[in-house]
Formats: C-alpha cells, sequence, structure tokens
C-alpha cells in the first residue's frame, strides 16, 4: 500500500491562475519521482512471471536479453522484441498501456527526436522518399531512424521490466549473491534510503516556499533560493552521514558487512534459463538468418 | 548526457563496460585508506546529493531551466576518487530504480559523468585554484573547473556516438547504432553544453561553493596538490602524444569548413564570409608548422605549442586573480578526503 505522505504534491492545496511557480513544479516532480518508487515496490510484490523469479536470474537474464537485444539488427526482429517486452509486462501483471506509454513516452520519443536528422538526406543520402526541401527524407534513412528507435525501445522496455518487477532489497540481494563486495551492496542500499529522505526534504524546501509566495517571483531570485538550498543540502549530506556513522557504531557495527544472500532458484527459474536460452538464440537465428541486413 | 540502451553498439558498451571496473576497484582502494569505514555513509550520502542534485531546477534565461550534474562540486568537496564512485552509485541507482540510462550503457555513463567529469573538473580546480585560494579565486576556479569538466564529458559522449557508424554498419554503409558521425556528434554535444549546459553546471557549481565558503568552509579544504598534479601533468603528456591521430580522421570537422569548401558545397561563398575570411591569417593554418615537412611531426609539434600558449595564459590569468586576492584570506589546511 502507498502511504499517504507520497501523495502530498499531488494534494494541490491550492489553485492559481497561470502558470506553475517553479517551485511548484519541482516540488511536483519529485513528489512524482517518490510516488513511482513506492507504487513499483507495490508493483514488483504482486503474483507475476517475473516477480516470481529468482532476483538473480532475472537480473542475469534481462541482461543477456539487453546483450542480444543489441545484436540484433533487423526491424522485424526488433519488432519481436518490442512485443515480448510487452508479453512479459502482461505476463507480469503490469498494465500493458501504462509500461507501452512509459517506454515511449521517455525512450521512445527521445528517440524519435534523436534519430529524426538520421533520416534525412543531410545525414543519410540515398533515394529520396518524401521531398522537404533540404530537408528530405531517404529510404536508407528512414531504415536508420527506425532501426535505432525500435533499439530504444526495446532496451528501455527490458530495463523497465526489471525496475517494475523487482524490489530493491531483492535486487541488492541478487547483486550480493553474484559477488558485488558486501561493501558495495551496503553503499547502493544506503544510497537508496538516504535518495528518498534528502528528495522529501527538498520536496519540502519547495512546497514551504511556494506556500510563501505570493508571485512566482524572478529568475534571479529564484536561482540564489536554488543554490543557496543545494548548499545546504551538500552540508546536512555531510553532516548526515556522521550522523549515520555515529548510529552505525553505537548499534556495534565493527566493520564486516552481513550478507544478504538469501536465495533459492526453483524448477520454475530452470524452466525460465532454458526457455531465455532457446528464445535468444532463436532471436539472432532468425534475424541472421531470415532477415539479413 | 544519460545515454540509454540502443545508442552504443557491443564493442563500445562491452569495452567502457570493462574498463570501469578496475577504476572502480582503484578507486575504492584509494577511498578505503583515507576515509576507512566511514566510506558507506559518506559514499552513499555523497551519492544521494549526486542524485538529489539533478531534481532542482536552475531558472536560466527565457523562462526556461535547466539542471546540473554536479560530479564536479562532490570532487572538489571529496576528491576525485570519492566522486568517480559517489557518481557511479547515483548513475547506477537511477538506472536500476528510477529507469533513467541504459543497462548496458552503465560504463559508459559512468566513464563520462564519473570518471571524465570528475576528474577533469578537479585537476583544473587545483590546476586555477592554486594551494592557498583566495575566496574570489575558489569561486572562479570551481566555475571554470565545473565548465571544463562537463564539456568533456559532453565532448567524450559525443565521441563514443560519432565512432559508432564507423564500428557497426551494414554492407551497404548504414549505420546499426547512433547513425551520427564524429563530424555531427562531436559538435552537436560539444555545443549545447557549451552554451547551455556547461553554463547551468558552472553557475550552481559557483554559487553552491561560495555559500560553503561563507558558511562551513571547513567542507572545502583541499588535500597538497604536488602528488596529484604529477599524474595530471603524465596523462597530459599522453594525451599530447597521442594527437597525430587526429591526422587519420578523414574530411573537415563540421562547421569548420574553409570558403572553398563551402563553394563546393553551395555552388557560392557567401558575401559576409568572403569578406571575413582574410581579416586574420593564422600562424600555423590546419596545425601544420610551415617549418616542418612531416605532417604527423607538425600536428604533433603544433599540440605542443598549443598547449604551451594555453597553459601560459591560463598561468598567467591565476597568477593575476591571486594577486587580487586578500592576502590575507584563510589558508586551506590540508585534509585527506581526496
Amino acid at each position: 500500500m502507498i502511504p499517504a505522505l507520497a501523495h502530498i504534491s499531488d494534494a494541490a492545496p491550492r489553485k492559481r491562475s497561470g502558470p506553475r511557480s517553479l517551485a511548484r513544479r519541482t516540488a511536483d516532480a519529485i513528489g512524482h519521482a517518490v510516488a513511482e518508487v513506492l507504487e513499483n515496490d507495490e508493483l514488483a510484490s504482486s503474483a507475476g512471471l517475473m516477480q516470481s523469479l529468482d532476483p538473480r536470474i532475472k537480473l542475469v537474464s534481462v541482461l543477456v536479453f539487453s546483450v542480444v537485444a543489441s545484436f540484433v539488427h533487423s526491424l522485424p526482429m526488433l519488432l519481436v522484441l518490442i512485443v515480448a517486452t510487452m508479453a512479459l509486462a502482461a505476463a507480469s501483471r503490469v498494465s500493458v498501456a501504462s509500461f507501452a506509454r512509459k517506454v515511449w513516452s521517455s525512450a521512445g520519443f527521445f528517440g524519435l527526436l534523436l534519430s529524426a536528422p538520421a533520416a534525412t538526406a543531410w545525414i543519410t543520402p540515398g533515394e529520396i522518399l518524401v521531398s522537404l526541401g533540404p530537408l528530405s527524407i531517404t529510404a536508407p534513412g528512414l531504415v536508420i531512424a527506425t532501426r535505432l528507435i525500435a533499439r530504444v525501445a526495446v532496451g528501455a522496455g527490458f530495463g523497465l521490466l526489471v525496475v517494475w518487477t523487482t524490489r530493491w532489497t531483492d535486487l541488492l540481494r541478487a547483486l550480493s549473491a553474484m559477488g558485488v563486495s558486501d561493501l558495495v551492496v551496503a553503499t547502493l542500499a544506503m544510497t537508496q534510503k538516504q535518495i528518498m529522505s534528502l528528495l522529501r526534504t527538498v520536496e519540502n524546501m519547495h512546497l514551504a516556499r511556494e506556500s510563501r509566495m505570493l508571485s512566482g517571483g524572478t529568475a534571479r531570485d529564484n536561482r540564489g533560493w536554488v543554490i543557496e538550498r543545494m548548499a545546504f543540502v551538500a552540508r546536512r549530506s555531510m553532516k548526515t552521514a556522521d550522523d549515520v556513522y555515529d548510529a552505525m557504531l553505537s548499534r556495534g557495527f565493527s566493520g564486516a558487512m552481513p550478507s544478504l544472500v538469501d536465495l533459492h532458484a526453483t524448477t520454475r527459474d530452470l524452466a525460465w534459463v532454458i526457455a531465455s536460452v532457446a528464445a535468444c538464440v532463436l532471436a539472432l537465428g532468425v534475424d541472421r538468418m531470415v532477415f539479413p541486413v | 548526457m544519460h545515454i540509454p540502451d540502443g545508442y552504443l553498439g557491443p564493442q563500445t558498451y562491452a569495452a567502457l563496460d570493462v574498463a570501469i571496473i578496475p577504476i572502480w576497484v582503484i578507486a575504492s582502494t584509494r577511498i578505503k585508506k583515507t576515509l576507512k569505514a566511514k566510506q558507506v555513509p559518506l559514499m552513499a550520502l555523497a551519492a544521494a546529493f549526486s542524485f538529489v542534485i539533478m531534481m532542482f531546477n536552475v531558472p536560466v534565461v527565457g523562462g526556461s531551466t535547466g539542471h546540473a550534474v554536479g560530479a564536479v562540486l562532490i570532487a572538489i568537496l571529496l576528491g576525485p576518487w570519492a566522486a568517480c564512485i559517489s557518481v557511479s552509485i547515483a548513475l547506477v541507482v537511477q538506472a536500476l530504480v528510477f529507469g533513467d540510462g541504459g543497462i548496458t550503457a552503465i560504463g559508459a555513463n559512468c566513464v563520462n559523468m564519473a570518471i571524465i567529469m570528475p576528474f577533469v573538473g578537479y585537476y583544473v580546480y587545483r590546476l586555477v585554484a592554486g594551494d592557498r585560494p583566495g575566496h574570489g579565486r575558489r569561486i572562479t576556479a570551481a566555475g571554470i573547473a565545473a565548465y571544463v569538466g562537463i564539456v568533456t564529458a559532453a565532448i567524450a559522449a559525443g565521441v563514443e556516438f560519432g565512432l559508432q557508424p564507423l564500428l557497426a554498419h551494414t554492407a551497404s554503409g548504414q549505420a546499426l547504432y547512433s547513425p551520427y558521425p564524429l563530424s555531427v556528434a562531436v559538435p552537436a554535444m560539444a555545443f549545447e553544453h557549451l552554451l547551455f549546459f556547461g553554463p547551468v553546471e558552472a553557475v550552481v557549481t559557483m554559487g553552491i561553493v561560495a555559500v560553503l565558503a561563507r558558511q562551513d568552509s571547513a567542507l572545502l579544504r583541499m588535500k597538497p596538490a604536488a602528488k596529484p598534479l604529477r599524474w595530471l601533468w603524465a596523462a597530459f603528456a599522453c594525451l599530447v602524444l597521442l594527437t597525430p591521430i587526429g591526422t587519420l580522421a578523414q574530411g573537415t570537422a563540421w562547421g569548420e569548413w574553409g570558403a572553398q569548401q563551402i563553394k563546393a558545397t553551395l555552388g557560392y561563398i557567401p558575401a559576409g564570409l568572403e569578406k571575413a575570411g582574410g581579416l586574420w591569417t593564422s600562424a600555423m593554418p590546419d596545425y601544420a608548422p610551415s617549418f616542418i615537412a612531416n605532417p604527423l611531426v607538425g600536428y604533433l609539434v603544433a599540440a605542443v605549442l598549443g598547449s604551451a600558449l594555453v597553459i601560459g595564459v591560463t598561468w598567467a590569468v591565476g597568477r593575476l586573480l591571486a594577486r587580487n586576492n586578500d592576502d590575507s584570506a584563510p589558508t586551506v589546511p590540508p585534509t585527506d578526503a581526496a
């Protein structure tokens, strides 16, 4: 269940005409990011295909999928992989619409923006499909741009599957089991907690400023305030590091990190590994033999 | 600057993923020596700060906003090795928790933002600030360091993008990953950071250093420069020796066309360009000193002379700033934080 605290920024205490102030926009963005992480954790706890896998096997298999996807060059196979990410999302009880929206609104959209010039004769000369003056779209350019967008969408899809179906604690256990040093794992664990704590602090700073201001303020004032607050966060981070270390010592910390490894693979995981290997071999085989580029 | 999956081919991302591991090991070893058991909460908080600083919207011109990366600031506060680890951790958390930045591209993102940016920025800061910086010089040094750091990291990302069409293409020459050649990718990345993100990073870093210097100057203590600067000079010498590699590139860098090349492309030379083209004749056109016949040696000599000129001007500006600083400004005691 998502705590009510996560929705503070969505409460919108009062509405103003005109655009939102910088403080409000930043507070909303931070509140949204925090709420998203909490929602992800809730989603990762539901009973779906990817959630039921051993986190080590899931992490390695998604990494392998991403690598295999980078070796796939044909458009039909890249489209198949996009569909595969959505099928995995559906099997993991993730809303396919939300999944697609997330992939295409971030990676897909920026992929489109970045790859668009490559479709023109300016970057990729060739047979002209649509003539728009100096920015004519060429056939090879269109293929290159589409391939790039599809590739980015596949990569983002696999990445999002890990983010949405794996609890942070499980991810840390997987990293620990895969040989990542306990010191690094402990630092990662602490980092995530401190990020959430600092984000809340920063969100509250912006909400407090918003509540004290009658207008949005000038850019110069806002810039000065933002820099002052950043410096405060820097000082607070250093101070908190000392406090956390003192707290660790007072609880008997001796320098040794507790191991987080407590994972057991099941027959379901074995079946997943076999299916994954078969899917990767099939994808690369079809890409090279049926649709060579 | 976060590179998602799909833009870099396996040759590039695998090489960078492998290259980052020994650097993390060296950084961890260096930090263990200085920070000991305290490193876990300090690195965690520094990584959290690195993440959070990117969430602040900084107002810039025309009502738009930008955000800072903060890697150079962390390098100034904690040293470059600690910045390397904390920014890397922030990037890993961004990729695995927030889905920002690709999984296969983690190595590339860490090389750009957790190695190149903090190290370049830190040593530029040391070079400009000197060992006993006053208030104004420290702030100026932080701004220059942040600007140079982020622009260098952006150029590195541009090089990574620009190498893709050379490294991976179909038989007919179609790019399989990022399609833009070096002549497009490098200027595109450099310009947006020279003109927009660089100034934002510089203003934010200068501002935070100014506030910290006023409120808690102990955070800005520095280690004596002797040993790290030796490494900087060694790395710099290696780079100068490698400059003849640049002669292998074909064609002219994007946007740096001469009048004749523009005429060949457009069919005419714009009147203003023709008029302004002869106003200045450089001492070494095309990095080829007239007194050296061999182009490779000439390129190398041009690199040495150009670098010496830049260092000389920087040194002179640094001396000038030092002279203008208040001599009674508090000195900074050495610390082992780096």
